[in-house]
């Protein structure tokens, strides 16, 4: 192969500019995925099945379709069906926040109904009532027991992120495709983009291992 | 026959109590137990020690029976869906410490003594606080105050599992095995800590399977099998010179596992 790398032909300024808003993106849909992914595992747990079922629908909804046919579905058939025209950035968002929710509600869920039945005993044996048990002992372990998931979950949407490009947001993935198809050098920019995709994943990887490590020391 | 004029301290009546439709654990069990007693209830696996001790908390439904404490109506079964009724203000004066520590690993020594009297009892932090320290300094953990109990050895944590039940001034304490997980060496600190509380007068159950701590601290022992009380009496008595065969197989056998 005697292809010559030229990695000048890269200019950083519109890939640092996609970038950001691709970290507007992550940050608003994990905003969105961390409160309602909350509330939802609330309502997959209810003891009412008019309140469960269709909550656990929806999050098997967006569990088994692929992201890209949700981020599709929301630009072209939202607008259609409810009249609802907003800009595409608010629609990325929300078709991003959403299958967070439900990735989300199914780690909080995972980690109340993990909390072991001995804490919730001792709570009774102390005089706690059935709220306070919830507020002091479970709450509090399972935020801790699920932050690894989170943070996982949370920079997964980061890269999945980088499907909205098709639907014409202009974050990182975008601004790389428009450049490589500029300068017609797509192994030069597509190897930048997936290296600063990595150079913000990375260290978050890194923290949910150590967070993970710091846990298992803990409960023993 | 002295306290003949006061109520006992725990009365359980015929207790019934099964886990699901099939396996039945305890058949119609009666205790009365008086003020100052301090009552170690042995037996084998399975007898049903522990869950006397869990009904008797008010951690499980029970098929049929009553308890009363101290003269009050405490758990009951009633109505025609044989509703378990626990009075949770009784439940209040009663403290238990559990075979697995269960303290909240997300709060300090200190956070888990204070946790129940400032929520459930209303008191205030600072005076929480310091009772919480007073007992600490007195169970040989006050260096410990600010550790969490992933820090602590077994033994310690489980003092102070006693130490946070203590902290709501209950007028029975409940120990289910409480050594059973304990490394052997350090049973004794916690063993020596029950019988610093029996120094004091305070009333007791508990289920153990060490004999040597059973004989030393009990008033009264209770040997349990079948989910019924088979032999009842002074440690001497149970432990010693066993009436009942069942319970002299079991005390043979638990002493020459020991040999």
């Amino acid at each position: 192969m005697n292809y010559s790398f030229n990695f000048n032909a890269v200019s950083f300024e519109p890939l640092l500019k996609g970038l950001i808003v691709t970290l507007e993106l992550t940050l608003a849909a994990n905003a969105i995925g961390l409160t309602f992914g909350f509330l939802v595992a609330l309502l997959i747990m209810s003891r009412i099945a008019a309140i469960r079922l269709p909550a656990m629908l929806s999050v098997e909804f967006f569990r088994c379709t692929p992201a890209i046919v949700q981020i599709v579905w929301f630009f072209y058939c939202v607008p259609m069906l409810f009249d609802v025209y907003l800009d595409s950035m608010t629609m990325g968002i929300l078709a991003l926040g959403l299958n967070l929710t439900a990735f989300n509600a199914e780690a909080y869920r995972a980690a109340i109904q993990a909390v072991p039945r001995e804490q919730l005993d001792a709570g009774i044996a102390l005089g706690l009532n059935p709220f306070q048990r919830v507020l002091y002992i479970v709450l509090p372990t399972a935020f801790r027991a699920s932050i690894p998931v989170l943070l996982t979950n949370g920079i997964g949407i980061f890269q999945q992120s980088a499907l909205v490009a098709i639907v014409a947001i202009q974050d990182l993935m975008y601004q790389g495709k428009s450049l490589a198809t500029e300068t017609y050098r797509p192994i030069e920019t597509f190897t930048v983009v997936a290296l600063i995709y990595f150079a913000v994943s990375f260290p978050v990887t890194q923290i949910v291992g150590y967070l993970e490590r710091r846990r298992q020391l803990l409960m023993s | 026959m002295t306290m003949s004029f006061s109520p006992p301290l725990v009365k359980v009546e015929s207790l019934h109590k099964s886990y699901g439709p099939n396996i039945q654990v305890l058949k119609g069990l009666d205790i009365e137990m008086k003020p100052g007693e301090r009552v170690v209830v042995i037996g084998p696996s399975g007898g049903g020690k522990s869950t006397l001790l869990r009904v008797i908390m008010g951690l499980e439904k029970i098929d049929s029976g009553s308890i009363t404490f101290g003269g009050k109506p405490y758990i009951s079964s009633a109505g025609r869906d044989k509703k378990t009724i626990i009075d949770t203000e009784v439940r209040r004066s009663i403290g238990m410490v559990f075979q697995h520590y269960t303290l909240f690993p997300h709060l300090s020594v200190l956070q888990n003594l204070i946790l129940a009297p400032c929520k459930v009892r209303g008191e205030k932090k600072e005076i929480a606080i310091k009772r919480a320290q007073a007992l600490l300094e007195r169970f040989g953990l006050a260096a410990k105050a600010n550790s969490y109990p992933a820090q602590l050895s077994g033994g310690q944590k489980q003092r102070v599992a006693i130490a946070r039940a203590l902290m709501l001034d209950p007028k029975l304490m409940l120990f289910d095995e409480v050594t059973s997980a304990l490394d052997p060496e350090l049973v004794a600190e916690v063993e020596q800590v029950i019988l610093q509380l029996a120094a004091q007068n305070m009333p007791m159950m508990i289920v153990t399977h060490d004999m040597w701590f059973a004989r030393n601290i009990a008033s009264r022992v209770i040997f349990c099998a079948g989910g019924a009380v088979v032999e009842d009496g002074p440690p001497e008595q149970v432990l010693g010179s066993p009436k009942e065969e069942r319970t002299r197989d079991f005390i043979d056998r638990v002493f020459h596992i020991r040999q």
